[in-house]
């Protein structure tokens, strides 16, 4: 689905971070927790490639992302107005499972990583525990929302400048333990977070979804840039290059193969 | 209503226009955008003999007004291509003109791969045989460097199958030369141009942008070149040519079939606007219109020196 889309707000959250909402009826009803949308950003006109991001909010049609100022096309992003139209893909993507029933969600994410569960927060009747990592405090994000969705909130900082000062899978025992073992992650961020998280659920039996990608061009499965690898019995080296965009970006734990 | 149908050699199509190889996965991946028996061929990505992992990554970076990739050639394998429904029985049933590009790191994988598409040619309007990805190590473009080695490529292949063969040259060598030795050897058609050769760095890390260091470059920056192959091709063959290389509108398209070209493909402009290739087809039909031509046939080759 393609859909020009109208910029409603487009707000400050931090130096870096900015939150944009769209007016997008029919992405929003097809939209699922953990799916993406491809953006293509106006008047980035000598760049070809659309933009991917997370859906960090989609009810009553509004289409919400939050995204990091890190390169041209962000930064232009961040001159977008609303009033203006844009251009978006989507909802593209695999997306997160709920949990069977006495099983409570605990979302492990780091740095923009929030924006990708915020609508299990929103949507799933089960509530649960927020795990966020984050370099600093500048970059801890959206955990006034959670908390209004009834989420326990818990926050590593690598500097300590808010909650526990170390890595956010050194919460992870903490909350496995507060949930007697019956818990289910789910888990966006950088790769080296999501390797550790991945690991770490199958030496503890937790089932586990990560939120694997890489950049994309098509975002539909057509170009094989986005691969990451995934276990494979029929290959001869164990492991397969599966298309992120398509067969991701959310892939259980146990699929993922960590070298 | 003008008349969009394409003859090239044995080939008909019902317009000009096809996806480049590549960009199109295998058919099917656009299919929620629009129907892809509604363009003139779709061209799926290269197939081999077997199954191809492809190269690390990252596999591409974005350049102005372009892209290098590196994909190298991550595919199925012929027999999957054939026999799984993702492939090329989805294809059939949907009743799209499929065009197959082929490639191989030997003389051999390319006869095996013909061989075994011409055993269940159902569906298969064509192959297009790639000796120019600049992204294997073996095969591609060392059989692109050298007319005769080229030419060994299509008549293995010209031997092992009846189906139309269209070969596909990399802007890189004399396009002339080329295009004559596929012509001589047995090619129906010709198509071009393949990525170009290029590089991008870092220059906070100093690292190439590209896990294979060097890939190809493809997108709107490109159009010019491909506009010049064209163009010297068309004086060298009698062969009809299929064009591309930053084709995202029918402007670019009526470029390439006035410079000589008999069809066009679209590639990377897919990325941007999913709707591109078939834009392109309701483009051209209104520019004929315009023109009040009657058929396509009337544009190619006509530029005004
Ligand atoms: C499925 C998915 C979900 C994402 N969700 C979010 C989100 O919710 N919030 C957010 O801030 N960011 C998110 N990202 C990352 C975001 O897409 C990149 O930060 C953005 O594309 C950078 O564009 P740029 O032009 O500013 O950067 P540049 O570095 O100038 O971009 C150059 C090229 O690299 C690509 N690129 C650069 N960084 C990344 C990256 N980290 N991941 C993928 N492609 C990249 C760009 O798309 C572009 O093609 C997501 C990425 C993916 C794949
Ligand atoms: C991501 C990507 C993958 C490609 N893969 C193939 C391929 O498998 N075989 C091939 O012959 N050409 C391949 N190409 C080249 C295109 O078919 C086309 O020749 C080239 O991109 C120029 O057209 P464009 O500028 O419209 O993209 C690829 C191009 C891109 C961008
Ligand atoms: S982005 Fe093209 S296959 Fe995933």
């Amino acid at each position: 689905m393609i859909s020009d889309c109208k910029i409603i707000s487009h707000e400050v959250i931090s130096r870096d971070y900015r939150k944009i909402r769209f007016h997008a009826p029919e992405i929003c009803r097809a939209a699922k927790p953990g799916q993406f949308v491809h953006v293509q950003i106006p008047s980035l006109s000598d760049r070809i490639l659309r933009r991917p991001f997370s859906i960090c909010d989609m009810e009553d049609d509004v289409l919400t992302i939050v995204y990091k100022i890190v390169g041209v096309g962000t930064a232009r992003l961040a001159d977008a107005v609303p009033g203006m139209m844009c251009s978006i893909m989507g909802p593209l993507g695999t997306f997160f499972p709920e949990p069977e029933d006495g099983k409570i969600p605990v979302l492990i994410d780091g740095g923009y990583g929030a924006a990708a569960t915020l609508p299990i927060a929103r949507r799933w009747k089960q509530k649960g525990i927020l795990l966020l990592g984050a370099r600093t405090q500048d970059d801890v994000l959206l955990t006034e929302e959670y908390k209004a969705c009834g989420y326990d909130v818990r926050v590593a900082t690598q500097d300590g400048s808010v909650g526990t000062k170390g890595l956010v899978t050194e919460l992870i025992p903490g909350a496995i333990a507060d949930t007697n073992g019956k818990c289910v992650f789910y888990s966006c961020g950088p790769n080296g977070m999501l390797m550790a998280v991945g690991k770490l659920s199958l030496e503890q039996n937790v089932e586990c979804y990560l939120t694997l990608d890489h950049q994309m061009c098509c975002g539909v499965g057509a170009c094989f840039a986005c691969v990451v690898k995934v276990k494979s019995d029929s290959s001869p080296d164990g492991w397969r290059y599966s298309r992120s965009c398509c067969e991701g970006p959310v892939y259980p734990a146990k699929e993922v193969w960590y070298a | 209503m003008p008349d969009l149908s394409v003859k090239l050699g044995p080939l008909t199509l019902k317009n000009p226009v096809m996806t480049a190889s590549g960009t199109f996965g295998y058919g099917m991946e656009y299919e929620g955008f629009f129907p892809p028996e509604d363009l003139g061929a779709v061209v799926v990505k290269g197939v081999t003999t077997r199954q191809v992992h492809g190269n690390p990554t990252p596999r591409v970076a974005e350049v102005v007004s372009g892209m290098l990739n590196a994909i190298g050639l991550q595919g199925p394998g012929v027999d999957k291509f054939l026999h799984d429904d993702h492939y090329l029985p989805g294809l059939r049933k949907r009743g799209a003109t499929v065009i197959v590009n082929i490639w191989g790191r030997s003389l051999d994988e390319y006869r095996e791969t013909a061989e075994k598409l011409e055993a269940e040619s159902d569906g298969i309007a064509a192959l297009e045989i790639n000796v120019s990805c600049p992204n294997v190590k073996e095969g591609g473009i060392s059989f692109s460097a050298d007319p005769q080695k080229m030419a060994g490529v299509i008549s293995a292949v010209r031997n092992a199958t009846k189906i139309p063969i269209i070969t596909k040259l990399s802007p890189n060598g004399a396009i002339p030369v080329f295009a004559k030795a596929a012509e001589d050897a047995g090619s129906d058609m010709l198509s071009m141009i393949n990525t170009i050769p290029a590089m991008a760095i870092d220059i906070e890390t100093h690292r190439p942008k590209l896990a294979n260091v060097t890939g190809g470059l493809s997108g709107p920056c490109v159009k010019p070149v491909g506009i010049k192959a064209v163009y010297d091709a068309a004086k060298a063959v009698k062969i009809p040519i299929i064009g591309m290389g930053g084709i995202e509108t029918w402007r670019d398209a009526a470029e390439y079939l006035i410079a000589g070209a008999s069809a066009v493909a679209v590639g990377t402009a897919t990325f941007t606007n999913p709707m591109a290739p078939i834009e392109v087809v309701r483009g051209l039909e209104q520019w004929l219109e315009r023109l009040g031509a009657k058929s396509v046939s009337e544009v190619i080759g006509t530029v005004n020196l």
